[in-house]
């Protein structure tokens, strides 16, 4: 095992390449240990989650970004998947402790992010890996970029070990056959798309109660979040409404039988976005009926 | 033929409770003063910012100043610069200026009175806001009679009418009945939103999640698991130019009567049977009502002298700009409160509120009994302190909770170690000011977080029963120097129970 140690400023760092889970559970508890003495004062680790993070080459510099700023809005065990199937069996680790300074304060707030490339078989044997890097007793994220392989038993697996899993149906080519696929019965599932058209059905419900006679619906913006919406309608109003679809970047239009409405005041940010799904912990019964009904 | 009953929107089951109340105008009443600055208008602005006021909404700026709208406009963007908790931005404030009107007033004046009922009527056509009604009184005491009599006798027939009213609540339980009977005979209770910050406070509503929403907590909430509880509310600062008011006040009228009765309130109160207004506020008035007339000796008052606050030598409360140089006024008092009911009968509270303190802090300190028959020999355990639960409720927000762990190495010696639990570590946000959620809620109509009249009373009851003895003795005044404790006394009236304040 090759491993190196680094600490900077407010941040200490293990890396080791072909390492073994246990290398990683002893850096985790050396790395706290190091963080401790670096900080002024204690550092308080006070998780509210183990965040996992499945994330394919093409995704990587997103996911990174994303989740750089999450150990401070969520503190937690973030752990980056990054499957690299066609490398040779191994799994390289880097291990890092974020202190967050506390405003005002001398003590800092501990974020452990562990990044794992899973060279080979052992990116087919994920669940086996994480298991034991959970937190105790903390519930599991699985955010997954781009489109999770529903029915695949490896994937399946690690959904398994998940008690949400967070995606984003912007992200997938095959909206909205594939909502028809999605493993309500697994996990309790968060579709970011669906967080996003938020602002837009709270405009549709103050149209209540001549919105329920609904019979057309025109969308301009991504085909997930237009089909997520019809499909809401649908499911809130218990009639079949038609939609009628012009593609755009983001929600900017919505016509109900004809008639404009006006567009919200909120736009949140992806993080926002994000970090509001990581709020949420049971199963969403009102998103879960807009994806079966956004088939058709 | 009877109507059919209205469908419920279903559009709405799974969309965000976010609470946006209906569109209002809010009248500020002393809008020139140092609250609207530090306070008010921060705390709009925070809540603009977060879109969490209502699209058709107006502020109107009441005060004797000579001011136009722009020029009050001016001076509130200062104030939202200087104050407020988030970073400027141009479209927010934009948004907010907009809505902003400002009416010169002379509280005593009738036919300005109409201007004001001409400009909210001319408000209404404009923004939509259907005769809806925030008015804030941010005024002295002495103005408050003149303006709740006009604002009663113009109010609309349409939309509704909130009334929220700044401490004082009267000084003693007839004046504090006296401003019942005034707001009563314009407004019903309903309308009237008694503010206390401190229940604005996140901390201070954390403790009913603590107690409430742990299963944990609860069972050991009582005589028998608790040995004591200790509530301190301490400042370093000094009367900071509020000496004509404080010398009337001092800290029992202060801090006492409001703040530090409403965290008796929240600590001792038995368990609501929901979270509306009304449940909570029963329950408070309950453990008020069973708070016995503590006996002079349970009672210490003290007046600060010279002394040093963060290194800095600070002089002594006679000695303060507008301060009488023989006052009599307490800064200091500390008292043992005992609640006469089952849960806690017995079971001291002691309470210390002061200014010029060591250090600025808020604490509920639970401590539980010792454990009764720890097996390990006495020496290895004389470092080991009873289990305390530590609400933190500014600075440093959270909960802390000592506990005896082993101390690492050969043979068994325990000590007593913190677990800490730190609110902003665990939710990663900012916390609200306390305006801004008594604001939203006095827009959404909920009492939950306001005072309720007898509450009032019952808090004044107290206080007066405490001040009556005051008057047959005549302290040595001063009696602690800055940047300490408090007085001897008391330090005295724990003692004499074999228990002590903590120290941290």
């Amino acid at each position: 095992m090759a491993a190196t140690l680094s600490t900077a400023v407010h941040t200490v760092e293990w890396s080791g390449e072909d390492v073994e889970v246990g290398d990683v559970v002893r850096a985790l508890c050396q790395l706290r240990e190091e963080s401790a003495h670096e900080a002024e004062g204690p550092n308080l680790r006070t998780s509210v989650m183990t965040h996992l993070a499945w994330v394919p080459s093409e995704w990587e510099e997103a996911a990174v970004g994303t989740l750089a700023g999450l150990g401070e809005r969520h503190p937690s065990r973030g752990i980056l998947l990054f499957p690299e199937p066609d490398g040779d069996d191994g799994i390289d680790a880097k291990v890092s402790m974020l202190a967050f300074p506390l405003r005002e304060q001398r003590r800092h707030i501990a974020a452990e992010v562990v990044e794992l490339r899973l060279r080979g078989q052992t990116s087919r044997a994920a669940p086996s890996i994480v298991n034991p890097l959970l937190v105790p007793g903390l519930p599991v994220f699985l955010r997954w970029r781009g489109r999770p392989p529903f029915g695949d038993h490896e994937g399946d697996q690690l959904i398994d070990v998940c008690d949400r899993l967070i995606y984003d149906s912007n992200e997938w080519p095959d909206v909205p056959q594939v909502y028809a696929e999605l493993p309500f019965d697994r996990a309790a599932c968060s579709d970011i798309a669906w967080r996003r058209t938020e602002p837009w059905r709270g405009v549709l419900a103050r149209l209540w109660p001549d919105v329920g006679e609904a019979r057309s619906l025109r969308v301009r913006g991504p085909l997930a979040e237009t089909s997520l919406l019809v499909g809401w309608l649908r499911s809130r109003l218990e009639r079949e409404v038609e939609l009628e679809h012009d593609d755009a970047d983001e929600l900017t239009e919505i016509d109900v039988d004809g008639h404009a409405c006006a567009a919200p005041r909120e736009h949140p940010s992806s993080s926002d976005l994000l970090s509001a799904e990581l709020d949420q912990f049971g199963r969403d019964s009102v998103y879960e009926a807009a994806a079966r009904r956004a088939v058709g | 033929m009877t109507e059919a009953p209205a469908v419920e929107n279903p559009l709405l089951e799974g969309l965000g409770q976010r609470r946006t109340p209906e569109p209002c105008v809010l009248v500020v009443f002393g809008a020139s003063g140092d609250l609207t600055h530090r306070k008010i208008i921060p705390a709009l602005y925070a809540l603009a910012l977060r879109k969490l006021l209502p699209e058709k909404f107006a502020i109107v700026g009441a005060a004797r100043s000579e001011w136009t709208d722009d020029e009050f406009r001016d001076q509130m963007e200062h104030a939202v610069r200087e104050f407020g908790r988030d970073d400027f931005k141009q479209d927010v404030w934009d948004w907010l200026a907009q809505a902003t009107r400002y009416i010169s007033l002379d509280f005593a004046d009738e036919t300005k009175e109409n201007d004001l009922a001409g400009l909210l009527n001319e408000i209404d056509e404009e923004r939509g806001t259907r005769g809806n009604r925030v008015y804030y009184l941010a005024v002295p005491p002495q103005a408050m009679p003149t303006i709740v009599r006009e604002v009663g006798e113009r109010r609309k027939s349409e939309g509704w009418v909130r009334l929220i009213v700044e401490k004082p609540f009267g000084h003693d339980l007839a004046s504090a009945r006296e401003l019942t009977a005034l707001l009563s005979e314009h407004f019903t209770e309903e309308e009237v939103f008694r503010i206390d910050h401190y229940l604005g406070k996140e901390t201070v509503q954390n403790m009913l999640a603590l107690r409430f929403a742990n299963g944990i907590f609860e069972p050991i909430w009582n005589r028998q698991f608790v040995d004591h509880i200790q509530i301190t509310v301490a400042e370093t600062l000094g009367v900071e130019g509020r000496a004509a008011y404080y010398e009337h006040s001092g800290a029992i009228r202060d801090i006492f009567q409001n703040h530090a009765l409403q965290l008796v309130a929240l600590t001792a109160m038995e368990p609501p049977i929901d979270f509306t207004a009304e449940s909570v506020r029963n329950e408070k008035v309950k453990v008020l009502k069973a708070i016995r007339t503590p006996a002079p000796e349970h009672v210490v008052r003290g007046q600060y002298g010279p002394g040093y606050i963060e290194g800095k030598e600070v002089p002594l409360y006679r000695e303060e700009e507008g301060v009488d140089p023989a006052s009599m006024t307490e800064t200091f008092v500390a008292a043992k409160l005992l609640v006469d009911n089952w849960r806690w009968a017995d079971t001291p509270i002691y309470l210390r509120i002061g200014k010029r303190l060591a250090r600025r802090e808020t604490t509920i300190g639970i401590q539980f009994k010792r454990a009764p028959h720890p097996p390990f020999e006495d020496a290895t355990t004389e470092e080991l302190q009873p289990n305390m639960l530590l609400v933190h409720v500014q600075p440093d927000e959270g909960v802390s909770l000592a506990i005896g762990a082993k101390v690492p190495g050969q043979g068994m010696r325990i000590r007593t170690v913190h677990m800490d639990f730190l609110y902003g570590g665990a939710f990663r946000t900012e916390l609200p000011e306390a305006y801004e959620r008594l604001l939203l809620d006095a827009m959404l109509g909920d009492q939950t977080l306001f005072t309720r009249s007898d509450e009032v009373e019952e808090q004044w009851a107290l206080v007066d029963a405490i001040v009556s003895g005051w008057a047959r003795d005549r302290p040595a005044f001063p009696n602690y120097a800055a940047g300490t404790w408090g007085p001897a006394g008391s330090d005295e009236l724990t003692r004499r129970d074999g228990r002590a304040w903590l120290r941290h």
